[in-house]
């Protein structure tokens, strides 16, 4: 299986430093306080905020309490598989952003309450994980709730002793290491950095997240963009300010 | 250097909104700031500043966006105001609620507010009217006043230091509501006005506009029948979709706008059901677009 | 910009899954040409005045990669989708392609036609995925045309005539066939030769797929699927070995089974396609069940005539029977027993039903082509099959197509085996390259050291830069150390064959006070020059051993190591790597005063063989070295006694020797190699240091060792011997090594001296080869060495020419802790990888010594012309003998017999019913093995232009009984 041609070129036809398409919607799912569908190359998710609010459940008197649940869709990869909730991966994956996010959000300011993020992964192809961070971040900003920065992400992997961006699901299946990051732009602040499946050395681990960087400092530039056009839109459409 | 391929997707009804208005050159706004998430708010040194809603301070001291939305500067406070949030409860709003529980002397109302909502036997009209104590017996009986379920309008009474709001229903206004639909909109389209219940007795219509984003829409008026009954039911219906494809084009929601485009549906003849469909929608912007103008010249 | 690629897979498991991917376009994809302003010089793969860029199709890159890689076809273009398709369908074509692209002489590049804006085409619906490949390949077409318009011709190069078809007619392009590219190309008359290997016709895509399936006719039975093969292995029905092959026959071999005997396959149809070497899956069949094809009158080595089913279009040569080329000593006895006796020892019999992995050789194999059968001579330009001859005769021929049939007939070339499909009689094979011409000492030498993988290239100048420079000689620094005892004082001597000049052994000698001897025995340090993970030490390594040719020697080390830094020449000091034993009087040697170290010594003189045996015989001589020599032998003698006692065998295998004529390399005689005291008695001083050292280094490393065994073989193999012997009343006990030694010793036949060289010789060859291995391959019992009676044995005392005693002087070093073993040495992985490719190595270089000798021994008789000889019966087989002339010590197999006249059918021998001899067809001679016969020896041209060595009976009853036939005739007619 050959993941970078000689020419230089992936298995879609990307370089090994190009990022997917991007897309970002807000305002996804009206029932919900923020929401957002993030979709990098064919990886979709769907964000929905929900909070913060007065639940029965325990509440912190200092700051918000912040839940998290993953779900994939049974038709989201090739296979119609059901893999609910509760599985290990979904829990894992669902701490990682909780963590991640709850981190960017200024929880003091929202003391005895508690906001619920809920995932859905609507179509798998890679990089999951990067694509809820991003679509949590944009339906957080969506309701309105107080952040610290701007948090892009994405996941850079290294086959073939090449360091690539953004690897669909071929390319994670290839065995290499992957190395999901989150990033905060303005304050310069890696949020997140993991790394699954393998050993790298030092210097290739130092060339991965730089790159790793630049790639989640694209992926920035596009939610802001995304924000700031929702933003003037939502402001038109409500007339004198 | 990292690429990216942007998505040239959208098709949502803000942007359609958005395009229409812009289209017809009404999208005047008076050139305010937009400001999104961490994004540095430019200060004067010398002067310093009072950091308001929705900013924050950095670890290297510079000031920046806590949300996304519309910079607003007065003297030397610096504010953000989100365009899009939780209802944030102010001592005079007119609300409407469900309660959710009952607990020692107070319902627990849920207004889809950040902190909770209480409203307190003290603060309620007592059945037969009377001023008088609370007693026991009282308490007994709160759920026959309100019960779990029930949808309440109240107005805010106050909002304690910790957050939390205090109800009131003393008052013909507000109380248990009856027959009618509950809309849920976004709370900031609703702009706090002197009057928010409104009666409209042409259409035998009633309407509540809380602060909250809740909406009630319910038909009033005494039976004369069948016919003015459905007549009723139709333009209740009507008021509702009329706010729902405001919501939907998050256009503001006042009385004149829900005026205007019931009105326009009625002289479309548009059916109540296809009031949410895509030409209904663009023509409530063309509508908007040309009641804007009108104002601009006003 | 972006594309969505949705299409329906079928999993392994049977479902059916829709797969959805990404596809993106690019422009940043260059063209490659430096004729287009926009692409980057270092882009700019083909080249600006070339005659015209051609478009290549995947049916020319699977079919023609031949002709791609011919260095006259240059500026291709290769749109990504035809790799891409290649890759699926032939991965080896695939990789030669990318070879090519990598290529920096070549001009090939590869277009990214896939994701270019451009040329990217989109799958209709209904259209076939071949359609749509072909709509892109003629997309990159136009898409060039317009590119370059007038400044370049672009052709498209496919094998598909609708594809050319509508490339003229949609793209206005130019489109060949690789056979009209290749006329159009009239400066290169070879590529019509490439080109010509596809006939007349033009192929189409769908040829491959049916069409000649009807005609084909299933010769073998088709392999048994994977899974019930290894179902059949799980519950024992079927068996999987490595496939041996007679030497003689390719189509006989056994398989060595679990079940402990060894089954063997006979006949071409048993053997199914499976070649020497391959790992296969046999079933077994039960003895009355004929073969199909098996041996018929004139089959060892192959079927008949009547190919046209095949498609051959050239007729088949009938081979006949071989009487191949005289063989040196061999290791394969080759006794065989008849199909259809019913003795209970006798070993099942299977067929091969499947191939787990082949054999194949990557580098090919060498050979001739014969000649055609009608005598005519091939028609130059003409493309034909072929029959390629390997010169290991223990693989088939092969089917080789070519157009150059007339040049290459007459040469020695390589090969490489393509594949063989169950309705070819024979397996397809590919030319690759020619060494040279037949016969041509040079060109023969290098076909033997290709087929036994030697490297001759020189050695790299990374290797040699780890040489000290010359002159060198022993330094302060060496004298200093504290580690090296000066023992130049000593009186060593070295004792080597005549004109040895890698000297890699001395001996001394000495009295000592206490009335004791001191015996010592001086290695060179070869390993104070080669260092581990060095590229000296990486290429000794591989090579393993020095390889001994009859003209040439080809070294492990370079030769300012071997000849002279190394060498442990007269009077010059070297460095050693020493080991001090003291001795009584008696011969016993005192274990715990046994010393090793590094030193320095001075040999006082590098004797030969001959001169030292003189000076030991000649009593006059009391010189230092002479006295030495006197006492080494004395204790040489001693040791071999005590060696004798334990068991220890004395095996003779005549070595040939060959007295070469220094200027024209010409032999100038052939003869067995004497074997005088002074090898005695430097071979046992050799086998004591080996085994002290074995002993030391075990002691010190008992798991990564590197130790010699030899393993006894079982009954099983002795018993054709032991068979042949009966009629003679000789019998051999094999219960020990003992035993066997004493029993050979009573091996005689009273007036037959050679007899019992004879007998010893074949006994060698029933025993297993010695091998390498390291400690914690086997179990303790398991080290042992049958052949010398020895429970511990390594080798230590010829580093200069092979790895194996490199190895050892490091683990002795570190055994006294004055070197440190790399990590490597340690892991039992490395050390087994390393013994067994010195195992090889070792064996290889064997072979190819012996197939040195061989050769030389033709061109002696070719010289000498025809000679008649005594031999001796040495084997049997179906139809013929083989034998060994002992004068000569040359050993081939006799086939038919000539009696001068005609009717030599009447005196084809046949194996009698008891397998133990050949009888006669008239019934009148009768022949076992170790019978004496009389051959003649002379060499003839066989098989078109091979020469070979043939003997042949020479039947001195047959002009008696000829004489009495006649009588009778007359007899009768006068009645």
């Amino acid at each position: 299986m050959e993941y970078v041609t000689p020419e230089g070129l992936r298995t879609d036809g990307r370089r090994p430093r190009e990022l997917r398409k991007l897309g970002c919607q807000l305002g996804t799912l009206e029932s919900a306080d923020g929401s957002a569908t993030c979709e990098m190359g064919f990886t979709k998710v769907l964000a929905a905020v929900f909070g913060p609010r007065d639940t029965a459940g325990k509440l912190h008197p200092d700051r918000a309490v912040v839940r998290c649940q993953v779900a994939t869709a049974p038709f989201s990869a090739g296979e119609r598989r059901r893999r609910g909730k509760r599985g290990p991966l979904a829990t894992e994956q669902a701490a990682t952003i909780r963590e991640t996010l709850a981190e960017n959000i200024h929880l003091e300011l929202l003391p005895r309450t508690q906001i619920d993020l809920y995932f859905h992964v609507l179509q798998a192809d890679g990089g999951i994980l990067s694509t809820c961070l991003n679509a949590g971040m944009l339906a957080l900003a969506d309701a309105g709730i107080p952040l610290k920065d701007l948090v892009g992400s994405c996941t850079v992997g290294y086959l073939e002793s090449t360091p690539l961006l953004d690897l669909n699901y071929i390319e994670e299946s290839g065995g290499g290491p992957l190395l999901p990051m989150a990033y905060q732009p303005n304050m310069d602040k890696i949020l997140m950095l993991q790394m699954d499946k393998g050993k790298l050395p030092v210097e290739t681990f130092e060339v991965l997240a730089t790159l790793a960087t630049e790639g989640c400092r694209a992926v920035t530039g596009q939610i802001r963009q995304s924000l700031m056009n929702h933003t003037k839109q939502l402001a038109v459409a409500r007339g004198s300010v | 250097m990292a690429l990216l391929v942007e998505s040239t997707e959208t098709a949502d009804w803000l942007s359609l909104c958005h395009a229409g208005l812009s289209a017809a050159g009404a999208s005047h706004l008076g050139a305010p700031t937009f400001v999104c998430v961490g994004d540095a708010i430019e200060i004067d040194p010398a002067q310093g500043f009072l950091r308001g809603h929705g900013t924050h301070v950095d670890p290297n001291g510079a000031l920046r966006a806590s949300v996304c939305g519309v910079l607003q500067r007065i003297n030397k406070l610096v504010v953000v105001r989100p365009l899009k949030s939780r209802y944030i409860a102010e001592t005079g709003d007119v609300v409407v609620g469900r309660v959710t529980s009952i607990a020692g002397r107070r319902w627990k109302v849920d207004l889809h507010t950040r902190q909770r909502a209480e409203l307190s036997l003290a603060a309620v009209i007592l059945p037969g009217g009377i001023q008088r104590r609370r007693t026991a017996e009282d308490e007994l009986n709160m759920r026959g006043v309100f019960k779990e379920g029930d949808l309440i309008s109240a107005e805010v009474q106050a909002v304690r230091g910790d957050g939390s709001v205090n109800l009131h229903t003393r008052s013909a206004r507000y109380g248990l509501l009856g027959e009618g639909q509950a809309l849920r909109v976004v709370p900031n389209l609703i702009r706090r006005q002197r009057a928010h219940s409104h009666e409209l007795g042409e259409l035998g219509v009633s309407l509540i506009l809380g602060c909250n984003g809740m909406v009630w829409v319910a038909p009033v008026g005494g039976g004369e029948g069948e016919d003015e009954a459905a007549r009723r039911r139709g333009n209740a219906c009507r008021v509702a979709n009329a706010v729902r494809a405001l919501g939907r084009l998050c256009l503001p929601i006042f009385l004149g706008t829900v005026m205007g485009v019931v009105g326009i549906s009625v002289e479309g003849g548009v059916a109540v059901r296809e009031m949410g469909g895509q030409a209904f929608l663009e023509r409530v912007v063309e509508w908007e677009a040309g009641r804007r103008k009108e104002m601009d010249v006003d | 910009m972006w594309q969505k690629n949705a299409y329906l897979k079928k999993t392994r498991q049977g479902n059916v899954v829709k797969v959805v991917r990404e596809h993106y376009l690019r422009d940043d994809i260059s063209s490659g040409t430096p004729l287009d302003p926009q692409c980057s010089p270092s882009d700019a793969k083909l080249s600006a005045d070339a005659r015209h860029y051609l478009v290549v199709d995947t049916n020319v890159v699977l079919k023609a990669t031949d002709f791609l890689e011919h260095s006259s076809i240059d500026d291709v273009i290769v749109p990504s989708i035809v790799l891409q398709e290649a890759k699926s369908r032939n991965l080896s074509a695939y990789h030669r392609i990318r070879a090519l692209a990598a290529d920096p002489q070549r001009r090939f590049y590869v277009f990214a036609n896939e994701n270019h804006r451009d040329t990217y085409v989109k799958q209709k619906d209904g259209e076939l995925i071949n359609d749509r490949n072909d709509r892109a390949i003629r997309a990159v077409v136009s898409w060039y045309k317009q590119l370059l318009g007038d400044k370049m011709q672009v052709i498209l190069l496919s094998g598909d005539r609708e594809n050319r078809r509508l490339a003229r007619e949609e793209c206005g392009a130019e489109a060949c066939s690789v056979q009209e590219y290749a006329r159009m190309r009239t400066d290169d008359k070879e590529l019509l030769d490439l080109a010509a290997h596809w006939g007349q016709q033009e192929f189409d895509e769908d040829d491959e797929s049916e069409g000649k399936s009807k005609k084909r006719r299933r010769i073998y039975e088709d392999h048994r699927p994977l899974s019930s093969l290894t179902q059949g292995i799980k519950n024992g029905t079927l068996h999987q070995g490595v496939l041996n092959v007679s030497r003689y026959c390719w189509h006989e071999g056994f398989v060595p089974s679990s079940i402990g005997q060894e089954i063997r396959i006979e006949g071409v149809s048993r053997m199914n396609r499976a070649m020497a070497g391959d790992v296969v899956v046999v079933e077994i069949v039960p003895d009355n069940v004929a073969s199909r094809s098996g041996s018929r009158p004139g089959a060892a080595d192959g079927p008949d005539a009547d190919e046209e089913d095949d498609g051959y279009d050239v007729g088949d040569e009938t081979t006949g029977l071989e009487a191949s080329a005289v063989h040196g000593v061999d290791d394969a006895i080759c006794l065989q027993g008849p199909q259809d006796d019913d003795s209970s020892t006798k070993p099942p019999s299977g067929q091969v039903v499947g191939i787990i992995k082949r054999a194949w050789r990557t580098r090919g194999y060498c050979g001739t082509i014969m000649p055609p059968r009608d005598g005519k001579d091939f028609v130059p330009g003409r493309a034909r099959w072929v029959r390629f001859r390997p010169k290991d005769r223990r693989f088939p021929h092969m089917m080789m197509r070519t157009a150059q049939a007339d040049q290459l007939l007459g040469k020695n070339i390589v090969a490489v085996v393509e594949e063989w499909q169950s309705h070819r009689r024979l397996p397809d094979c590919r030319y690759v390259r020619t060494i040279g011409t037949v016969g041509d000492t040079e060109a023969e030498t290098d076909v033997l050291l290709m087929e036994n993988d030697i490297a001759t290239s020189p050695f790299t100048p990374e290797v040699l830069a780890c040489l000290p420079p010359l002159p060198w000689d022993v330094g302060p620094a060496d004298v200093a150390d504290p580690h090296r005892r000066d023992l130049r004082h000593l009186c060593v001597c070295s004792v080597d064959p005549p004109g040895c000049k890698d000297i890699d052994d001395a001996l001394h000698v000495r009295l000592l006070p206490n009335g004791n001897y001191e015996l010592g025995v001086h290695i060179a340090d070869v390993t104070h020059f080669v260092k581990p993970e060095t590229a000296l030490d990486t290429e000794a390594a591989q090579r393993g051993t020095t390889v001994y040719l009859v003209q040439r020697r080809i070294d492990m080390l370079p030769k300012a190591l071997t000849e002279d830094i190394c060498s442990l020449r007269g009077n010059v000091d070297r460095l050693a790597f020493s080991v001090l034993w003291e001795a009584t009087l008696e011969g016993d040697v005192l274990h715990d005063k046994t010393t090793f170290t590094k030193s320095i010594i001075r040999s006082r003189a590098a004797l030969t063989y001959e001169e030292a045996q003189t000076r030991i015989d000649d009593d006059r001589l009391t010189d230092d070295v002479s006295m030495s020599l006197k006492a080494l032998a004395r204790f040489g003698q001693i040791l071999r006694k005590r060696r004798m006692e334990k068991g220890a065998l004395e095996l003779a295998s005549p070595e040939v020797k060959l007295s070469i004529d220094t200027e024209s390399l010409n032999p100038t005689d052939i003869g067995l190699s004497q074997v005088r005291l002074a090898n005695k008695m430097v071979e046992e001083m050799m086998l004591l240091a080996n085994s002290t050292v074995a002993e030391k280094i075990l002691s010190r490393f008992p798991s990564s060792a590197c130790l010699r065994r030899h393993p006894a073989a079982p009954r099983s193999k002795y018993e054709p011997l032991l068979k042949a012997l009966e009629p003679h009343g000789v019998s051999l006990d094999v219960t020990s090594n003992k035993r066997l030694a004493e029993t050979l010793d009573g091996a005689v036949l009273p007036g037959d001296p050679f007899f019992n060289t004879i007998v010893r010789m074949m006994a060698t060859r029933c025993m297993n080869e010695a091998q390498y291995f390291g400690a914690a391959q086997y179990s303790r019992s398991e080290y042992y060495h049958f052949g010398l009676a020895m429970d511990l044995y390594t080798h230590f005392t010829s580093p200069i020419r092979r790895y194996a005693d490199c190895l050892v002087h490091r683990f002795l070093a570190a055994s006294m802790d004055q070197e440190v073993l790399p990590a490597s040495a340690h892991d039992v992985d490395t050390v087994k990888g390393v013994t067994d490719n010195l195992n090889v190595r070792h064996r290889n270089a064997q072979f190819a010594g012996r197939a040195s000798v061989t050769l030389f021994t033709l061109i002696y008789f070719k010289q000498k012309g025809t000679v008649t000889e005594a031999a001796r019966v040495v084997g049997l087989r179906k139809k013929s003998v083989i034998v060994f002339v002992p004068k000569y010590g040359i050993e081939g197999m006799v086939g038919r017999i000539l009696s001068g006249g005609e009717e030599a059918a009447k005196w084809d021998y046949v194996m009698n019913k008891s397998g133990n001899g050949v009888v006669s067809q008239s019934g009148k001679r009768s022949l076992k093995v170790f019978d004496s016969v009389t051959v003649r020896i002379e060499v003839k041209t066989t098989q078109g232009y091979e020469e070979e060595v043939i003997m042949s009976l020479v039947d001195e009853d047959a002009a008696q009984s000829a004489d009495a036939d006649m009588d009778t005739a007359d007899a009768m007619d006068e009645t």
